[in-house]
């Protein structure tokens, strides 16, 4: 994801605005990192340059 | 894991699937034809017809142009959609839209095309495979105002009024929370924003098996709803100048979506549209 694009992404629960912490980026995007809620807590990873904003009890029951 | 729903998302009809169930035979199903989207054709998905010129046919009925098809490279486009959104949401230069399930990516690359370099388009799916695909679609069609998120439509991962246009294609069928879905749109749109949807709607009573099996919700039947239904649903979200039109030939591809029982006579493809007022209107 492009770090131009924080401005429309926010938490999936709360709507609450996100903190990003940047892994690897290239000359386009930001390729893996973290995106933390400012107001839950609750951590996004960014991987393979994807935002995973499921919600957290989505995120883990991901069928195989 | 205990599974914590939000209240709205398990006040489903005792008759009904529950959400959970539901959700996750719509994510197998798409997984696995993402995962399959590489090596085309296989009969229980409703992708791909036996040729390459069958799929163009299936594309054409559903309302893309030879020029739509041509335009987008890579297997973005799984046909998997009843209507061409892109098409009904008149987009303009420097427009932000949002697609609800974008699957292959194939919308959303079609709106990159008309919102141009200044526009951004975003595009959320809650199956893996599916954001995957669409990503390796990305780099195939040098599209760098478009970008995915993995998510769900009814917990979308975007700012308030952020958004002019929302559009989707044959997706908010195959929530277990619609109403949800609506609410979460208008949020994200700003004022004057609209919704774009192609969907198929419920024109008669499903069969109860139909209704109650989860195969059937994933292949975008047995969680249709009625026009009336989704009307209610948009105006209590808050949308203004509700329009649902059905699609008048969408039998000839919907009657293939079955082999033994022909789905047209319980549901139609729509064109559905709505306005998020103007502050202050």
């Amino acid at each position: 994801m492009k770090e131009s694009m924080m401005d429309i992404l926010c938490c999936p629960m709360d709507k609450a605005d996100l903190e990003l912490e940047v892994d690897h980026e290239d000359e386009d995007e930001i390729v893996s990192g973290t995106l933390t809620c400012t107001e839950c807590g609750e951590a996004y990873p960014i991987e393979e340059g994807v935002p995973n904003m499921l919600p957290p009890d989505m995120r883990d029951d991901v069928p195989a | 894991m205990s599974v914590t729903e939000t209240p709205a998302a398990t006040r489903d009809d005792a008759d009904q699937l529950d959400a959970k169930t539901q959700r996750t035979a719509v994510r197998e199903r798409y997984g696995r034809i993402a995962a399959e989207s590489g090596s085309c054709c296989d009969d229980t998905a409703s992708c791909c017809g036996e040729t390459a010129a069958e799929d163009t046919q299936v594309s054409t009925q559903h309302g893309y142009s030879a020029d739509d098809l041509a335009a987008v490279a890579g297997d973005a486009n799984l046909n998997l959609g009843c209507g061409n959104p892109t098409a009904i949401a008149s987009l303009d230069a420097g427009d932000t839209v949002l697609d609800l399930g974008s699957g292959g990516g194939f919308d959303c690359f079609l709106a990159a095309r008309e919102v141009g370099p200044d526009g951004h388009v975003v595009g959320v799916d809650m199956t893996p495979e599916m954001v995957e695909t669409a990503r390796d679609n990305v780099a195939a069609n040098d599209a760098s105002n478009v970008e995915f998120r993995l998510g769900e439509i009814e917990h979308l991962p975007v700012a308030d009024a952020s958004v002019d246009v929302v559009i989707s294609n044959c997706v908010v069928n195959l929530s277990p929370d619609k109403p949800q879905v609506f609410r979460e749109a208008y949020r994200v749109l700003r004022p004057g924003g609209r919704v774009a949807i192609s969907d198929v709607v419920l024109t008669a009573d499903l069969p109860t098996d139909l209704r109650t099996d989860p195969e059937s919700v994933a292949a975008c039947v047995a969680g249709a709803a009625t026009i009336s239904a989704l009307e209610s649903m948009l105006t209590e979200a808050g949308f203004v100048h509700v329009t649902i039109e059905p699609k008048a030939d969408s039998d000839e591809f919907i009657r293939e979506w079955d082999d033994a029982l022909d789905l047209s006579e319980y549901i139609v493809a729509a064109t559905i549209e709505a306005e998020r007022p103007e502050a202050g209107a």
